[in-house]
This record gives C-alpha cells, structure tokens and sequence, in this order.
C-alpha cells in the first residue's frame, strides 16, 4: 500500500519492430515513457536520425491538423445533438469491426467535416448580415415618417430637399433666424431620438449660401443615406422580411445539424483513435534510435515486471529488457495504491499535491481522520443518510469516472460517520426527530464536546510528528528522531499531563526532560556555542504552534453546532406556521427548502474545514508534497471507448 | 410588555451578533460574485468552482445568525416569556456577543478578498483550486475562534 515502488525499464530493439512493440506497451497502459533525447550527446545523433525525426514531427503535425479539424466538428455539432452526458452514463464502447467500418469510410467523414464547416460559414455569414440590417433599421427607425424616396432627396433646380439632424433646442433658434433673414425655407420634424430632431428641409436654391451656413451655426448634420433607396419605412419594412427570411435560414441549418448524429459519432471515434496514435508518435520521439535498433527507458511499477517482460516476449524474441531501480536524481512518477476504504480520500490529498516519490503516502493515516472529522462537523444523522443515499444512487445509476467518482465514495463515506456522529449528539434534522443522543447534545454540554474536539486534535498532531520521526527512522537518522520528534512529543505529553491532577507529579519530569533536551539539541545545526543554546531556547516557541494547531480543532465543536442550530431555527420557523392546511403545506415546504440550504452549506463547510485540519495542522508535521502523477503511454480518449484497438 | 434595560442591552446585544457579520457576509460574499462573473465571461464551466469560493465568507452571516439566536434563545424570547435580565446580566450577554459581531464583520470581508483573489487561481489553473479555497479558510479561522468564544461566554453566563 501507500507509494508504488517504481522501476526503471530498459529496452533494447529492433526499429522495425519499434511501432509493433509501441502500440503493445500503449495497450497495457503500464509504463511511461522516459525523454532520453535531452541527456544524449547531441552530436551522437546523425542524419539519419534527423530524418526519421523529421518524418515523425511530419505525422505529428498531419495528425495534428486532422485533430483540429475534427474537434472543430465536434465542438460544432455537439450543441446540437442529445447524445447522454457522458460524465453521467459513461463513453460509448467502440467495438474493433465498427471501428474499422468507420477508418475505411474516412473519405466520407471528411465529406461531411466540410459540411460543417460549410455550415459554420453560413452561420457566421448570416450572423454578419444580421447584425447590419439591425443597424440600419436603428439608423432609418427616427426617419420612418420621411415619405419621399432616399434617392430623390438633394437638389432640383429650385429647391434643395435636405434630411437633417438638429439638438432639439436650437430648432427654434434656427427658425427665428430663417425668419429674420427672410430666407425662403421650411423645416418639417419627421422623427426624434433623445436630444436631436430629424427633420427635412426644404429651401429655395437661391439662399444656399446663407443656410449652409446657419446649418454651421446650429450644428445641423446633413445626413447621408450612403447610397439607400427608397423610402424608410419600406426600407425597414424589407429588412424585417430579411431578417425573418435569416431566422429560418438558421432554423435549416439548426435542423441539419441535429440530423447529423451519426456524423458526430463518427468525429468523436477518428478523434480518439488519432489522439490515441498522437500519443504515441509524441512518445516514440523520446526514444534513442540508432539506423536499425532503438533503446526506450520507461518508468513501470515494481510489480508489473514479469508481466510485461512476458507480453514483450510474446511479441518478439530480438529484444532486450532490463530493469533497473532508480537512481539519486530521478524524476520518479508517483502511482498511490491504496486499500478501498482509504482510495476516495486520495482527492483530498491529489487537491493539495501529490507526495514526494521518496516520502510517505499520507492517505492511510489521514483518511480516518477526515473521515472522523466530517461527520463530526455535519453531525445530523438525518442529513448524513440523505448525502449516503444521494451518493450512492449516484454511484448506482451513472458511470463515473477518475476523480469524480473518488469524489462521490468520499461523501458517501462520510454521510456514514455523519450518521453516526448524528446519532451520538441525537442530531436528527436539528430536533425533528426527538432521539435521545447516544451520548450528549452539544448545546446542553458544549465543554465536554470542545475537549473531545482537542483529544482528536491531540491525537492527530501525535500522529504527525509520529510519522515525522519514523521517516527520520527508516532514513536511518534514529537520533533526529530522538531529538526532534522525541523531545516533543515528550514536553507536549508532559503539558497535556498537566491537566489531569494526579498525573501532575509525572508530567512535571516529562516536559523537564523534554524542554531540555530541546534547549540541548535543536541548536545543533549551528557553529557557535552561544548561538547553539540560543536556538535552542527559541525552539521552545515552536509551543505556540503547537497550541495553536490545537485550538483550531475547536471548529469540530463549533460547525457541529451550526447544523444543529440552523436546523432546529427551521423547525421552529416551521412549527409556527403549521395550523391551518394552507399553513401545513407552507410548513413541509419550508422544511424542504430550510434543510436542503442547511445541508448544502453545512457540507461544504464540513468538506472545507475538515480539508484544512488535514493540510494545515497533519500536513505541516510530516508531508513532503511535490510529487508527479503517474502518466503512462495508454489508450487515453476523451469521446468514446476503445478498448480492443 | 414593557422591557427592562437588561433586556434591551441583550437584545441589541443579538441584533448586533446577527446584523454586523450578515453585513460582513454580504460584502464579502459579493465581491467574490463581482470576479466570479468576470471569469465566467470568459469561461461558463468554471460556475461549480467560483460558487464553492463565493460560498466560504457566506458563513460569518450563518455564525452571527447562529450566534443572535442562542442569545434570543437564552433571554426566554423563543419561548415567550422574556426572563426577567438585571443591567449586569444584559451587559454580560451584549459582551459574549461582541466576539463574532465584530470579527464575523472583518473577517468576512478579507476572506472575500482572498476568495476573489482565488477566483484568478480558477481561471489559469483550475487544478490548483482546493489551495484557493485552503487560502479563504485560513480567514475563517478566526470567524470560527470568534463564535466558539461567543457560545462559551453566552452558555457561562447564568440567569
């Protein structure tokens, strides 16, 4: 259990059985990959190498292009279709025959690829055409009442028929001025917007000069229709035409594309199939290859060994493989291998970061504590078997896959210790339910939870520098266990003694014996005496950590209290209302909707804070993050299943 | 009915408990909803991870709530008869409020900040976002402290 052990796989063999024995490692999913290309001498590699390189790179950026082509595709008809969510109900298994089926029809899928993108032109098209036909229908909207043709306006040999724009409060002022001046002119308001008025202006070709240039004075604009014809209101009237004709237009192509199922299908099934191919090209540029062998270094599990030396062999008999354990400096993947029980609370740990490959896998020891610290946090039996139900239908009914359904078993297990930690503070939606707790209710006794809150802190925090010291143990550093766990865990016990009268006695020697040794020990690692006794007084603050760490484990007593609060303030709201029919039905709803919110928001506060009590206080006293997941060369889809390539 | 002073001072007591860390809540709840919608602009699937961070200063509310109702609960006002509160006594429970009053307030609001600030952690590295969320809780912490010391003064004070 805990870290897989990792080793390294050399493998010597013929470049023509290279693809061969590519697509069989690719198969069991088992190794990755090492880039050896970065460590070799470069001018080790000559031309003949570039060239099947290039020839490589050349497949990769055809499948590359291929890939994209399709995902366009993909991304283009998949709004379109109803295919089941295949986080809920899981990829579609792809047979062999009917894959090949659809490999030889590849010409034919491609037909229909430029279909699509025919379509996604034509929507970009009419989206384009829309989009300016609205803007002119805003533009022509204030001239609707101009009843003279676009084209006719301008000048006859007497008059000069003008559209203008003029500021609301300067029209008056402009006809003032027309009237002054005797000016041979009319001015007809058509339409307004906001602050402007649109008006046609009439005037005798003789004063031109004259009103061009009070147009000047009053910020009259001559509007231009840029070449429209006809009159406004048939002109808005045909583009409306126009844009009902596009609506339909869209409707077709909407209709087109959700007939396209079986096309979608077959995208999804060439795109898996090249990413699966891609994947493997990438990883065959990694290998070191000389005119007719090549050499693979892969990381494998110890214990898949023989299996694969046996799968090699069936393949072929001109081959050579060694194993080797990693060395000093290797980059070694991390794989965990837990027991079932402890397997979903690895999301946990994989949220924060997954181990260092040399450090021990925290999951066993703080899946029970999460587990603990949940339910005790929730600690309503009743929404613990709701979340247990819900979780398991879930689990039931959809196929889920990789994180998500670590996630699910997580909250399954937990709406368990919620039912139980429910049950022992008689927690059963708040007070509804009336069950004498198994033990106490908190609000009656809230002390005697808070110190059972602290003894699992305790217990934690000991556990942590446990696993701290037994790491310095196996590493062989048996004293800086002593000294830096040992004295400790000594004056800590020695403190917490305190606490109880009659062990006072013993814990008095205990925390002496620790403070001393840390006083003596934790200033090793400097030169000077002074500085030495100096660090190691300023070690003994580390206790305000320590404490700290401590009291956070109160938030086991005060979210617990929430639930039960929140959950008895909806009973008691409900209560009230109950009385007549109308009053119950309001009654049932606001107990529906109250312990729904309740345990939603109690849940994602129970998840969040049992989270933090694992990467703050356990964590920081043992874990080594920084690690790498395991990612093999495999038949990795995103669509469909393909598992008999 | 006519109050006691007592009785005011721990009424007002709980009005404050429930009103100043709501307001807290409220403040900060929205600012993480400001960034969040900026985000989800750009990119719709990111809703269920923003809503979890938008989430975590809604809780200072629930604390104050939480904390207004055990004291109305503790003056009798549930029940229907309000007990019979000294000056000292209401002064005592107005003082047990304070704690969550005042830290569910501020802590509310920087844990908002720092949700709005992990909402940019969603946006560039989905993956990493429990260490956003790890960030926000760290301010609780003290909301948490802050309501424990309210419910243990409150359930200390004898009437």
């Amino acid at each position: 259990m805990a870290i897989v052990k990792m080793e390294k796989m050399h493998l010597l063999a013929l470049k023509n059985e290279q693809s061969k024995l590519m697509q069989t490692l690719q198969k069991t999913g088992i190794v990755e990959v090492i880039d050896i290309t970065e460590d070799e001498n470069e001018e080790k590699q000559g031309h003949k190498e570039d060239r099947i390189r290039d020839e490589i790179a050349k497949e990769l950026a055809e499948l590359e292009a291929k890939l994209s082509d399709l995902k366009f595709g993909i991304d283009f008809l998949k709004p379109y279709s109803k295919s089941p969510n295949p986080l809920i109900y899981g990829k579609p298994d792809v047979k062999k025959d009917e894959l090949s089926e659809i490999l030889s029809a590849e010409s034919k899928i491609k037909k229909s690829l430029q279909v699509v993108f025919d379509l996604d032109k034509k929507i970009v098209h009419l989206k384009s055409e829309e989009s300016k036909i609205l803007n002119q229908i805003d533009f022509l909207m204030p001239w609707q009442g101009l009843d003279i043709p676009l084209e006719q306006l301008g000048y006859t040999d007497k008059a000069a028929f003008m559209a203008g724009v003029i500021p609301r409060k300067s029209k008056d002022k402009l006809e003032e001025k027309i009237e002054e001046n005797s000016l041979l002119a009319d001015i007809k308001v058509i339409g307004e917007r906001r602050d402007d008025l649109y008006v046609l202006i009439i005037y005798h070709i003789s004063g031109k000069e004259e009103i061009q240039n009070l147009f000047k004075e009053f910020s009259v604009t001559i509007q231009d229709f840029m070449g429209l014809q006809g009159a406004p209101s048939e002109i808005i009237e045909q583009s409306k035409k126009r844009l009902d004709e596009i609506q339909k237009e869209r409707e077709a192509i909407k209709t087109q594309a959700q007939g396209m199922t079986q096309e979608l299908f077959n995208f999804e099934v060439l795109y898996d199939y090249y990413m699966i191919e891609k994947d493997r090209k990438t990883n065959t540029l990694k290998l070191f290859d000389t005119d007719k062998s090549f050499y693979l270094q892969a990381w494998i599990p110890k214990e898949r060994k023989t299996y694969i030396t046996e799968i090699i062999s069936k393949i072929t008999d001109m081959v050579y493989v060694e194993f080797t354990e990693p060395e000093e400096n290797d980059d070694i993947p991390v794989l965990l291998s837990n027991s079932k029980l402890v397997e979903p609370f690895e999301v946990i740990t994989e949220l924060y970061s997954l181990p260092d490959p040399r450090g021990i896998d925290p999951n066993p020891y703080m899946a029970p504590f999460y587990w603990i610290f949940f339910g005790m946090m929730l600690s309503d039996a009743g929404y613990g078997i709701i979340l247990s139900l819900l979780t398991a239908v879930a689990l039931l009914k959809f196929k889920l896959e990789g994180s998500g359904k670590k996630f699910i078993k997580m909250f399954f297990l937990c709406g368990i210790s919620t039912t139980i930690w429910g049950a022992i503070f008689g927690g059963w939606f708040g007070d509804l339910i009336k069950i004498k707790p198994l033990w106490i209710n908190p609000l009656d006794n809230p002390m005697a939870v808070l110190i059972v809150s602290f003894a699992l802190g305790v217990i934690q925090i000991y556990t942590g520098i446990i696993l701290e010291g037994y790491k310095n143990i196996r590493d062989g550093h048996v004293l800086d266990a002593i000294m830096d766990q040992g004295f400790w865990l000594l004056l800590l016990t020695g403190i917490l003694m305190f606490v109880f009268q009659p062990l006072a006695g013993i814990a008095k020697y205990l925390a002496i014996i620790g403070v001393v040794g840390l006083v003596l020990t934790q200033g090793r690692a400097q030169k000077n005496v002074l500085m030495k006794f100096a660090s190691g007084v300023l070690s003994l603050y580390n206790i305000t950590g320590y404490l700290s760490d401590l009291l956070s484990y109160s938030r086991l007593l005060a979210l617990g209290l929430t639930t039960g609060v929140i959950a008895s303030v909806i009973n008691t709201m409900a209560k009230t209302i109950s009385g007549s029919i109308i009053g119950f039905i309001i009654m049932i709803l606001v107990l529906l909707g109250g312990h729904v919110f309740n345990i939603v928001i109690n849940a994602l506060g129970a998840y969040v804070h049992s989270s933090r009590l694992q990467y703050i206080e356990f964590f920081s006293k043992f874990y080594e993050s920084g690690g790498r997941a395991f990612d093999p060369l495999r038949i990795k889809t995103t669509y469909v299943k393909l598992e008999d390539l | 009915m006519s109050l006691t002073f007592g009785q005011v001072i721990a009424l007002i007591g709980a009005a404050l408990a429930v009103a100043l860390p709501g307001i807290g809540s409220a403040r900060g709840v929205g600012l993480v909803g400001e960034s969040a919608s900026g985000l989800i602009t750009e990119d719709p699937s990111k809703f269920g991870q923003s809503l979890i961070l938008q989430a975590l200063p809604g809780t200072q509310g629930i604390y104050g709530f939480l904390a207004g109702f055990l004291t109305i609960q503790k003056i009798g006002l549930l029940s229907g008869t309000l007990l019979d509160i000294t000056p000292f006594q209401g002064w005592l429970i107005f003082a047990s409020c304070m704690p969550i009053a005042i830290v569910g307030l501020m802590s509310a609001i920087y844990q908002g900040r720092v949700a709005a600030a992990a909402i940019g952690i969603i946006s560039k590295r989905p993956e990493e976002v429990a260490k956003g969320i790890t960030f926000a809780a760290m301010v609780e912490t003290y909301a948490v402290l802050s309501l424990l010391a309210t419910i243990l003064m409150l359930f200390g004070i004898s009437i």
